[in-house]
């Protein structure tokens, strides 16, 4: 265990109290892979450099548009036109100069994925697209690592923790994705569905709590209403079913 | 008997978010959406294609189960079931 510095047990004082040190140097130990630093990247970035994650490894290939302002709060209105990964490391490391962050300015695709990904405790979904998130889905199948998934249009959210070998995995829960479009958004509705999902890395770093194992969370923004959806893995999944990759045969 | 219909998201936009139905005995899920959709040409469109057939991407669930597509015309209903149909979002 790294042992926290004098300045890190003040800087996180408040949530000592609820993890205790040995959770914190648990963060402090982690390495987190965020895709993407748009509407959800930005506020699961921002939470978990705060929080104390010790690693934050961030992938975005796009530069910072004025269309993307109403909700990629690592963004600012000067950085329009830079690179979004640049103007991501500069903030996180200001949220928190003691952590590492690291970003790499490319698009995740099947020959870099396992690399990008390399040694990370877990894969956070932050894309704006399904055939990236069944890349992300399967290098966290083949590495044994959770996937946070979450997805976002207008004022409506999803989330769900995939834990390989436990849960359903995305593809058993969404074989098909919906249609690709322009989608609307407002940055409030990704606000809350990256807050479920820092929410659920941080419990699942420290080892506290109950994750969105096998359950789909369902947000009706416009209503105010949290539902819940149980999922199973599906026996006759293209990428989890019938694939010995967790020692046993699955059914 | 009653059946509670529950469209989410973009469907429930559409075609209205819950509703109970009175539906007779032999109804199956697919032919209850169907009914329900047929209300609005947009909202029918977006769960079902050209033929009739739900669209490949359209999740339906029966009490919390999972239903596929393939089975929805053969699934029977029973009084005070909740069904629910809903679009996954694909935003970030």
């Amino acid at each position: 265990m790294q042992m926290l510095s004098q300045n890190e047990r003040e800087r996180y004082s408040r949530q000592i109290m609820l993890f205790g040190e040995e959770g914190q140097e648990r963060l402090k130990e982690a390495t987190i892979f965020i895709a993407g630093a748009g509407g959800l990247g930005s506020p699961i970035s921002i939470y978990l450099a705060v929080a104390g994650v010790g690693r934050i490894v961030l992938v975005d290939k796009d530069t910072v548009e004025r269309t993307n302002l109403n909700r990629q709060i690592l963004h600012y209105d000067r950085d329009i036109g830079r690179k979004k990964t640049a103007s991501a490391e500069e903030k996180l490391q200001a949220f928190n100069p003691d952590i590492a962050v690291e970003v790499i300015e490319t698009t995740i695709d099947e020959t870099n994925v396992h690399d990008l990904v390399g040694d990370a405790d877990g894969i956070v979904d932050a894309m704006d697209n399904f055939p990236t998130r069944y890349l992300l889905n399967r290098t966290a199948l083949e590495k044994k690592i959770p996937l946070f998934h979450g997805a976002i249009r207008g004022l409506y959210g999803q989330a769900t923790t995939v834990l390989p070998g436990k849960t359903a995995c995305l593809q058993c829960t969404f074989p098909h994705p919906p249609p690709r479009e322009v989608f609307p958004v407002v940055g409030i509705t990704p606000g809350f569905i990256g807050m479920v999902q820092a929410t659920e890395v941080v419990k699942y770093l420290v080892g506290t709590g109950e994750l969105l194992a096998n359950r789909l969370l369902l947000w009706d923004g416009e209503r105010a209403v949290v539902e819940e959806v149980a999922l199973e893995q599906n026996p006759s999944c293209e990428v989890c079913g019938g694939r010995n990759i967790y020692g046993r045969n699955t059914p | 008997m009653k059946i509670t219909l529950r469209f989410f998201a973009r469907f429930g936009e559409l075609l209205g978010k819950d509703r109970v139905v009175d539906v007779p005995e032999d109804m199956s899920l697919a032919d209850l959406i169907r009914d329900a959709a047929s209300e609005n040409s947009e909202g029918y469109g977006s769960i079902f294609d050209g033929q009739g057939k739900f669209r490949d991407f359209v999740i339906l669930m029966r009490n919390g189960k999972r239903v596929s597509a393939a089975s929805a015309d053969r699934t029977t209903l029973a009084e005070g079931d909740e069904v629910a149909v809903f679009p996954p979002v694909a935003g970030g």
